[in-house]
């Protein structure tokens, strides 16, 4: 992975591709996004991450200047002024369509145009894309006569066709065909490793986890905490237990020294307190008569750490990002 | 700030483009001239054969004066018409008349009451089998006149008479002079007017509801995201007021073109059969400052109409509301194309001139004045002011609007809503 070589995070090497400071939007009475500061670095994979009507999709408007901020500066390369760099920026919003009277050769050419392309090179682009997902036999069909997974294709072109130096996906897999997801993983991907900087939301925390370098949790309107992944986690300490059992799992609850217990199905995730030592656990589970095959020391989960710190800070938890969506036991 | 931008363009190259290529187009834009000349031809068939259709009509004159129906007679058999005296009948009622004719060979009394010579009140009265023809009637006005005239001459002791020469009269055209003393035909600028206005006021009812639709789509289809990270919300309605206003002009020069060339046709036609008759056309110049003048101020109207409904389509999100948001436009427009109406009668009527240069009537007033009228010179620049203003002012809160209610979904904004969209953008 090429990353420019930061040091650190907060410590500004290039000019970060987004920054936010105390940036607020109010909808009415209703508090969309609450002080928000958050600085995305070049190059990076970011990942902002909240349940559904945390403030995600909001800010990303804030960030493209869609809808305009109650109060705080939004920086895009550094400028104040985003409908200057729009240019730069692939935005793909969690709602996402295309005109079904226009066909696919004609759709992508009027998106590179809106993106600042000349006619000629959208269109080079467009049939150089065409062939890439494999659709280049139905580049004069009408986007109606398409499959829903073809014109997801065509949205994902639509989105890179002018290759951007900044991505900013809402939900990019959602919905998505599983093929599909694979496809625009490594579309995204190969732009990001050809530079472009790379943000996405998911109210999946596992996505996040999996691909980010860097994440922003928000729950509320308020952001949790953002960070590194890595130094975030180390942060947190080596205090989660990874457990495989077979027999009765009463001990959990029994032991004085488990903070919360969170199933992942094969497996469950026991979050410890504070200094507690792992031993006691394990006595107690061999005590019970529980046979043991796998117990072992873990970095705690992001969704682990997403509820501990909302707690803190005293934000619901009642909707907690989603866990994995297993497609298949 | 050039406001075209190529995104711009590109936009108002979309609308037009995915509109001329429909059916539709294509069906409105050849189908309704052909269906104008259609009717014409129709109309024209109807009353040729109506014409051909009418027979001789037998009439028999009932002189209740005893001194002017033998006149009468003489005078329209020398018009050809078919009559003679029914004598027996000179003394009898209304109503025996009536009783009369059904039994007799005449399809028409003609009967004159006592006092005519003298010019008494009471009418000449007409009786027919069938309804009366306005020929018939014409006619008998002729020939009475005539008599009549010499009846009188003859009490005055002049014998011998021509009473058609005596009677010969010339018709009458009327002409209107402008400030610098061209003349210009009342009744072609009365017809061009209303055509003008019938024609600006379908396309504003047409189109504004392309518009009020084309908005909708995108939020229907989830399109309208992108396309506000790429171009500012005012840019994306300008191209599409633009675009769409475009495939309206392209419409209007594809049937002005075939009115002309019908026009030309129809003239030239019409010329030879008045020069054939002796009657020479008067000589018709096309008033192109006014023209030019008439064609800003409709550019001006669509504009200030087509971002209002813009602004309307943005405050829902789907169809079946478009009707509902689109009335409260569609009547400002009703009230200037009623009053055309009145406008092409009286031009300098104070009604009028204040019409002229309210921004939202004068679009289609301020056009059959300067047609009919010399409208004062401060009373052009006024309304041309007036109505550039009230576009930029309501481009911008037009563009506030669809600003936020492009993004809104479900229910339909309320006024109050709406007020505060355009309030704090």
């Amino acid at each position: 992975m090429a990353y420019p070589p930061y040091s650190g995070y907060h410590r500004r090497v290039t000019t970060p591709a987004i920054r936010l400071e105390g940036v607020r939007k109010q909808f009415g009475k209703k508090v969309a996004v609450r002080n928000l500061d958050l600085e995305v670095p070049q190059g990076a994979i970011y990942g902002l991450i909240g349940p559904n009507g945390a403030g995600k999709t909001t800010s990303i408007r804030m960030m493209l200047d869609i809808i305009g901020p109650d109060g705080g500066t939004v920086e895009i390369f550094g400028s104040r002024d985003i409908v200057s760099q729009r240019h730069r920026i692939g935005y793909l919003p969690e709602e996402r369509g295309l005109y079904a009277k226009m066909t696919v050769l004609e759709h992508l050419i009027f998106f590179g145009e809106l993106r600042g392309m000349k006619r000629r090179d959208a269109k080079d682009e467009a049939v150089r894309g065409l062939v890439e997902v494999g659709l280049e036999e139905n580049r004069d069909d009408k986007v109606e006569a398409l499959s829903k997974g073809m014109a997801q294709k065509i949205q994902f072109l639509a989105t890179i066709l002018h290759k951007p130096d900044l991505l900013v996906l809402d939900e990019p897999f959602s919905g998505l065909d599983p093929l599909n997801v694979d496809l625009f993983k490594g579309m995204v991907l190969e732009r990001q490793r050809e530079g472009a900087t790379l943000l996405f939301s998911t109210h999946l925390i596992e996505d996040a986890e999996r691909l980010c370098e860097y994440v922003c949790m928000i729950a509320g309107a308020t952001k949790v905490l953002d960070g590194r992944i890595a130094e975030v986690k180390a942060a947190a300490g080596l205090n989660s237990i990874a457990m495989a059992f077979e027999g009765d799992g009463r001990f959990l609850q029994a032991s004085p020294n488990v903070e919360r217990v969170a199933d992942h199905g094969r497996y469950v995730e026991v979050r410890l307190r504070d200094r507690a030592d792992p031993q006691d656990l394990l006595e107690r589970a061999v005590r019970d008569g529980v046979r043991i095959s796998r117990f072992e020391l873990v970095e705690p989960s992001l969704r682990e750490i997403f509820i501990e710190k909302a707690t803190e800070a005293g934000v619901s938890t009642e909707d907690a990002p989603d866990t994995e969506e297993v497609v298949a036991a | 700030m050039n406001p075209f931008t190529s995104k711009v363009l590109a936009v108002m190259r979309r609308e037009f483009m995915q509109r001329v290529k429909t059916k539709w187009f294509l069906v409105s834009t050849l189908g309704i001239p052909l269906l104008m000349v259609g009717m014409m031809v129709l109309a024209g068939v109807f009353i040729s054969s109506a014409q051909e259709a009418e027979e001789v009509v037998a009439i028999g004159v009932i002189d209740a004066s005893g001194r002017i129906g033998d006149l009468m007679v003489e005078e329209m058999l020398a018009d050809s018409i078919l009559a003679s005296r029914v004598a027996e009948l000179d003394e009898a009622t209304e109503q025996e008349v009536r009783r009369a004719l059904p039994q007799s060979d005449y399809d028409v009394f003609v009967r004159v009451p006592a006092d005519v010579v003298e010019g008494g009140e009471d009418p000449v009265r007409i009786f027919g089998r069938d309804n009366v023809l306005d020929t018939t009637t014409d006619d008998t006005r002729d020939a009475l006149r005539r008599a009549l005239l010499r009846a009188r001459l003859a009490e005055s002791g002049v014998e011998e008479v021509n009473a058609e020469r005596l009677l010969a009269y010339p018709s009458m055209r009327t002409v209107t002079v402008s400030a610098s003393g061209e003349a210009r035909s009342q009744e072609m600028f009365q017809a061009i007017s209303l055509l003008i206005a019938f024609f600006f006021y379908m396309i504003l009812l047409i189109y504004g509801q392309m518009i009020i639709r084309s908005v909708i789509e995108e939020k229907a289809s989830d399109i309208v995201e992108v396309m506000v990270s790429s171009l500012r919300p005012w840019e994306l309605m300008l191209g599409k007021i633009v675009g769409v206003g475009a495939v309206g002009l392209a419409q209007i020069g594809v049937w002005a073109l075939v009115l002309t060339v019908a026009g030309i046709f129809g003239l030239s036609a019409g010329a030879a059969a008045l020069a054939a008759q002796g009657i020479p056309l008067p000589a018709f110049s096309i008033p192109w400052g006014t023209l030019s003048l008439v064609l800003l101020l409709l550019v001006l109207g669509y504009l200030l109409y087509a971002g209002m409904f813009a602004a309307a389509g943005a405050t829902i999100s789907n169809e079946t509301d478009a009707q509902q948001v689109a009335f409260p436009v569609t009547m400002l427009i009703i009230v200037p194309f009623i009053a055309v109406q009145g406008i092409i009668t009286s031009p300098n009527a104070p009604w009028a001139v204040v019409m002229s240069i309210i921004p939202f009537f004068s679009p289609l007033v301020m056009p059959p004045r300067l047609f009919l009228t010399s409208v004062p010179i401060w009373q052009v620049a006024a309304s041309i002011l007036v109505l550039v203003g009230c576009v930029l002012g309501a481009a911008w809160v037009a563009g506030r609007i669809y600003r936020v209610g492009i993004l809104m979904k479900g229910q339909r904004a309320n006024l109050p809503e709406v007020i505060r969209w355009v309030r704090h953008g």
